[in-house]
């Protein structure tokens, strides 16, 4: 990064390669439609570029990376999905009571199929309070540890900690709900 | 709170191994004679699992991923462009209000020159006097930036290919990145050989050229090289000493 400071666009290509994927899966979990996806990472990478001088070493570059990445996809999910928001959220609310009812005989999330369970997950994370969304974005898919998550976000470990807590929690919740609903299918 | 309610209240963090000592202790005895935590701290695992699958949010395959890097890099070179530099060369922002002043000045001058009425007998001058040591100034600082930018470009490619480690096929090396920055410092080169007659820059037209030869040799390297074509160079770098001359020559012109 200290290179792609001084301009070396070389540097900046191969910055831009190793991390255009992960950047582009923590957009997903905002921006549903690939294409626009794809549109949010390049203003991303842009950005990264044309705010290279505000960058300080002292911090993390991923965190720096992911922090523009999720204010771009935040900017797009307003524009595109402003309307929806709260139905999202009540949806989520509504499941996550459903789960509360749905029993653990057995094990209910067994005989998910990968295609189905992914597909399943990706709405499911997609569905998670904002916060909660971040740290699960940033832990799983930009690879983060919990600390540099604290530090990216700019809040205390702790507060990381309760939202991963929460956001699994709410996913177990939401996928055991989904399957009561497969099921009834 | 029940101890089975407390312990579920542990098992992300204890799945994540997030939690202290202590807790881990407590949490890992509590799951070996409790089997409700235990089936719940399995969904966990297997709910952390899915998230860590690679399939999750994949990105579609496609060319997007080869030519990403390459468009955005094109596009931030234009930015670039637009911003500060000129041919390809970057300026800082001093340099370019320096520019902008003697152009200023000049005007300013051939103004007046032009209402004033020349003296009988005089010759016309091109310059005002004094106006040239003003512009040799210009020129010097100018010629300074650029053969520093020069030698900066190639220090930075000299250590890249001395610390390569992109495979290509079986044991060979991916160069292709070098030999494309090889190429664009070679241009580079080609516009600064004009400003190396500036006295001030003059001591490094050697290195200089001595860098333009090893350019011109590694633009034409293939872009999967051999450990030994790559040592080939290294060793030379080191035997020439390349990146030394390199940073005494620029703590001098700087």
């Amino acid at each position: 990064m200290k290179r792609v400071q001084r301009g070396d666009v070389y540097a900046y290509q191969e910055l831009v390669r190793r991390y255009q994927k992960k950047v582009f899966r923590v957009i997903s979990t905002y921006v549903r439609d690939p294409e626009d996806a794809v549109e949010v990472l390049q203003d991303t990478l842009l950005k990264v570029y044309t705010a290279r001088s505000t960058w300080e070493s002292r911090f993390s570059f991923a965190g720096w990376l992911y922090r523009i990445a999720i204010n771009a996809s935040i900017d797009r999910y307003r524009k595109s999905d402003r309307g929806r928001t709260s139905s999202l959220e009540d949806m989520m609310e509504t499941q996550l009571h459903q789960s509360a009812t749905v029993g653990s005989s057995l094990d209910p999330l067994d005989g998910i199929c990968d295609r189905e369970r992914r597909r399943l997950l990706e709405k499911t994370v997609r569905r998670l309070p904002q916060r909660q969304r971040e740290v699960v974005s940033l832990r799983f898919f930009g690879d983060m540890k919990l600390e540099e998550i604290a530090a990216a976000l700019g809040c205390p470990l702790g507060t990381v900690k309760s939202n991963l807590h929460k956001a699994v929690m709410g996913l177990k919740g939401m996928l055991l709900a989904r399957k009561g609903v497969l099921n009834y299918e | 709170m029940s101890s089975c309610d407390a312990i579920k209240e542990m098992l992300v963090l204890y799945a994540e191994e997030a939690l202290d000592p202590e807790e881990t202790r407590r949490v890992a005895e509590h799951l070996t004679g409790c089997r409700d935590c235990r089936a719940e701290s399995e969904q966990i695992v297997r709910i952390r699992e899915w998230l860590t699958d690679p399939g999750l949010f994949e990105p579609v395959q496609d060319l997007t991923w080869q030519l990403l890097p390459e468009k955005l890099a094109g596009r931030a070179g234009q930015l670039q462009g637009r911003r500060w530099g000129l041919f390809g060369l970057r300026f800082p922002k001093w340099a370019l209000s320096a520019a902008a002043l003697v152009a200023l000045a000049c005007g300013l001058i051939w103004t007046m020159r032009l209402r004033a009425p020349a003296p009988p007998g005089a010759q016309p001058a091109l310059v005002a006097p004094g106006n040239e040591a003003f512009l040799d100034k210009v020129r010097t600082v100018y010629a300074r930036e650029a053969t520093s930018q020069y030698l900066a470009g190639c220090q930075g490619l000299l250590l890249d290919l001395a610390c390569t480690e992109r495979k290509c096929e079986g044991d060979r090396y991916d160069v292709s990145l070098e030999v494309a920055r090889a190429r664009q410092l070679l241009e580079q080169k080609r516009m600064l050989d004009a400003e190396l007659s500036v006295p001030d820059v003059a001591r490094a037209k050697g290195l200089c050229d001595e860098l333009e030869r090893f350019l011109i040799n590694l633009s034409t390297a293939q872009t999967c090289e051999t450990p030994v074509a790559l040592h080939r160079m290294e060793s030379l770098i080191e035997k020439e000493q390349l990146l030394l001359r390199i940073k005494v020559l620029q703590s001098g012109i700087s």
